[in-house]
């Protein structure tokens, strides 16, 4: 019998030299086994536009996902994304997953000349452009009358193949926007919080055991009744197939702040032999409900066989 | 008998606002690419035109293997230019230089107030756009670009990827009126002669009459006066929205005559119609290349069968 809680793997791919490159790692993603390639979306040191990459990645595959990890909110219009959104999931013929956030990197935002607003502004535009996204999703004319979007009597067009739309991925490491994806997300990607506005020591400390069983309790604050439904996501920045766990954790724990074991335990560490590996991503599993992997680029390889081992249990 | 100027020498597109289904509209990309045609463009309405442009030329790129794929034309307003910036040098890099960028300074009213979007005055629209071509080039080209101006402000941004094509892909801009048309002649690789839609519809009273062949000559001497020494590397272009095969142009054109308020003749002539038989079709565009230069015609998708007799007589001569 299958788990309820089925093991899936990602990939996030941030860029590739030409369009041969693209499509050779798209098509390597889907023949490991990987579930998902999702792109970043960043201004600073991330190459390919994630709307335009991941709608040529879905059509070099036949079977992979394709999503974003995330898309930040600030940087386009939530009619023009469930536009774009809805036309992926079409032309791919249902295999999106949308990913929303609500922004966080200052640089893209200064290089941009956008205003940088608080989180909590920020958040709670990313909440009305989730309303704005699914009221388009959605069959038929919808308005919607917010703070920052203002929508009348929009029917849009086209609309998505996944019903009632594309499962949509909202990520953080905040109580705010922990609960907003608790509320709303399909998948809910369980990140460092990103507070400082870049990946600082805070963010690296942030993903303790302990902090991460908080984060948890902020998901269920959201979710409610729906939480069972939710698929936990976390995105292992750290991942290393490795027979001395150990070792590495020696050379990584001081960029953490933080002792080696504590390091070896942080939420988006993943090191260890295959054996250790499965073993930890099974124990997460059952202690966290995190099913949902995802691996940098780099770890495409070499967890492969871990992939091959979990995937669809 | 082929023109020396590659830019006076006839290609034809298609241009795709909906299709039912991810296999449709790759059956149909494959098969404009099949029939000789040069490029696949896509539009950018929040109304009646359902693909998003962005992702839908990101997949015909990958379906097919020369065909062009571009926006005819994107709405400047609806993205940032940086982003739009990003996303066309990615379409330009893995369509490897097949992208063809339209933009315009936007006009469709009724998308404006769907998406909440202040909807400024034509002149302020048209500025923006400016500023956003200068925002365009800037990423496009080597090294970190900064523009303060008063649209945009973009501070030590080094556009990533870099496009296939150096200084990004071939700009098409469109237009009906002497402000956008002075400005596309100045900049475009790609001059669209639209109708003038300054009442915010296609249907508004204003815009059939500004298709008429005598309001398409005052377009074209706005555009080769502002182009200058520039005129001969760019291509007059025309977006044919009614198309028809038939032996009886005469009794449609007579039909057409009150909508465009000209005479059946200006009716055939007009650069957003092609009516006839495929001879008739022919001579028309043969007398519409020598009267404006106008040699890129874009047809609706659905139309690429019948007119294909007419791109195989006349693509690349």
């Amino acid at each position: 019998m299958t788990h309820p809680r089925t093991f899936r793997f990602g990939v996030q791919v941030n860029t590739a030299a030409s369009a041969a490159e693209w499509r050779a790692k798209a098509r390597r993603i889907e023949d490991l086994g990987y579930s998902t390639l999702f792109m970043p979306d960043h201004f600073d040191n991330t190459p390919l536009a994630p709307m335009v990459a991941i709608a040529f990645a879905a059509e070099a595959t036949t079977t992979l996902r394709v999503g974003h990890l995330v898309l930040g909110n600030d940087y386009k219009h939530p009619a023009i994304v469930a536009k774009e959104a809805a036309t992926i999931d079409l032309l791919s013929d249902g295999r999106l997953e949308l990913g929303l956030g609500a922004g966080w990197m200052q640089v893209d935002y200064d290089q941009l000349g956008l205003p940088y607003d608080s989180a909590g502004t920020r958040i709670e535009r990313l909440e009305e452009a989730v309303a704005v996204v699914k009221g388009c999703f959605a069959d038929g004319p919808f308005d919607f009358a917010g703070a920052h979007y203002r929508i009348t009597g929009y029917d849009a067009q086209p609309a998505p193949v996944q019903q009632p739309h594309p499962p949509l991925v909202i990520g953080g490491g905040g109580p705010k926007i922990l609960r907003l994806a608790g509320r709303h997300a399909d998948i809910v990607g369980i990140n460092p919080n990103l507070r400082a506005g870049a990946i600082t020591a805070d963010a690296a400390t942030d993903t303790l055991a302990e902090v991460t069983r908080r984060k948890l309790g902020w998901i269920r604050e959201g979710a409610g009744d729906r939480f069972d439904d939710l698929e936990l996501q976390i995105r292992y920045f750290v991942a290393a197939i490795t027979d001395d766990a150990r070792g590495l954790a020696e050379v990584l724990a001081p960029g953490f702040g933080v002792a080696p074991d504590e390091a070896l335990q942080s939420a988006v560490a993943c090191i260890g032999t295959v054996d250790e590996v499965c073993d930890l991503l099974v124990q997460r599993r059952e202690e966290w409900g995190v099913s949902y992997c995802v691996f940098g680029e780099d770890d495409v390889e070499a967890f492969a066989p871990v992939v091959a081992r979990l995937a669809g249990t | 008998m082929t023109v020396s100027n590659p830019n006076r020498r006839f290609r034809f597109g298609v241009i795709m606002p909906r299709a039912a289904s991810g296999a449709e509209a790759r059956e149909r990309a494959v098969r404009a690419e099949a029939l000789g045609y040069s490029t696949l463009y896509v539009p950018d309405h929040f109304v009646d035109h359902p693909l998003g442009p962005i992702p839908t030329v990101a997949a015909v790129a990958a379906w097919t293997t020369t065909l062009n794929v571009g926006t005819l034309v994107l709405g400047n307003d609806y993205r940032h230019p940086v982003v739009l910036a990003k996303e066309a040098a990615t379409v330009d890099l893995l369509s490897e230089g097949r992208f063809e960028f339209g933009i315009g300074a936007g006009w469709m009213t009724v998308d404006y107030e769907k998406a909440g979007l202040p909807l400024d005055r034509p002149g302020v629209r048209i500025d923006r756009l400016r500023e956003s071509v200068q925002v365009l080039r800037g990423l496009w080209g080597e090294g970190p670009f900064t523009l303060h101006g008063e649209h945009y402000t973009v501070t030590e941004l080094d556009g990533d990827p870099m496009p296939h094509r150096p200084g990004g892909p071939k700009l098409v801009i469109g237009g009906g009126g002497p402000k956008v048309l002075t400005f596309a002649a100045q900049q475009a690789d790609i001059v669209g002669i639209n109708a003038n839609l300054k009442g915010g519809s296609a249907n508004d009273p204003s815009t059939a009459p500004s298709m008429n062949p005598v309001s398409t000559d005052d377009k074209l001497r706005w555009v080769r006066e502002a182009a200058g020494d520039r005129y001969a590397d760019i291509e007059i272009q025309a977006l044919v929205g009614f198309l028809m095969v038939t032996d009886d142009a005469r009794a449609i054109a007579e039909g057409m005559a009150g909508v465009f308020q000209a005479t059946p003749d200006e009716v055939l002539d007009s650069p957003v119609g092609l009516v006839g038989t495929v001879d008739e079709i022919v001579e028309s565009l043969e007398r519409r290349r020598e009267r404006w230069d106008m040699t890129y015609h874009v047809i609706p998708v659905e139309q690429m069968d019948a007119f294909a007799p007419v791109v195989d007589r006349l693509a690349g001569r």
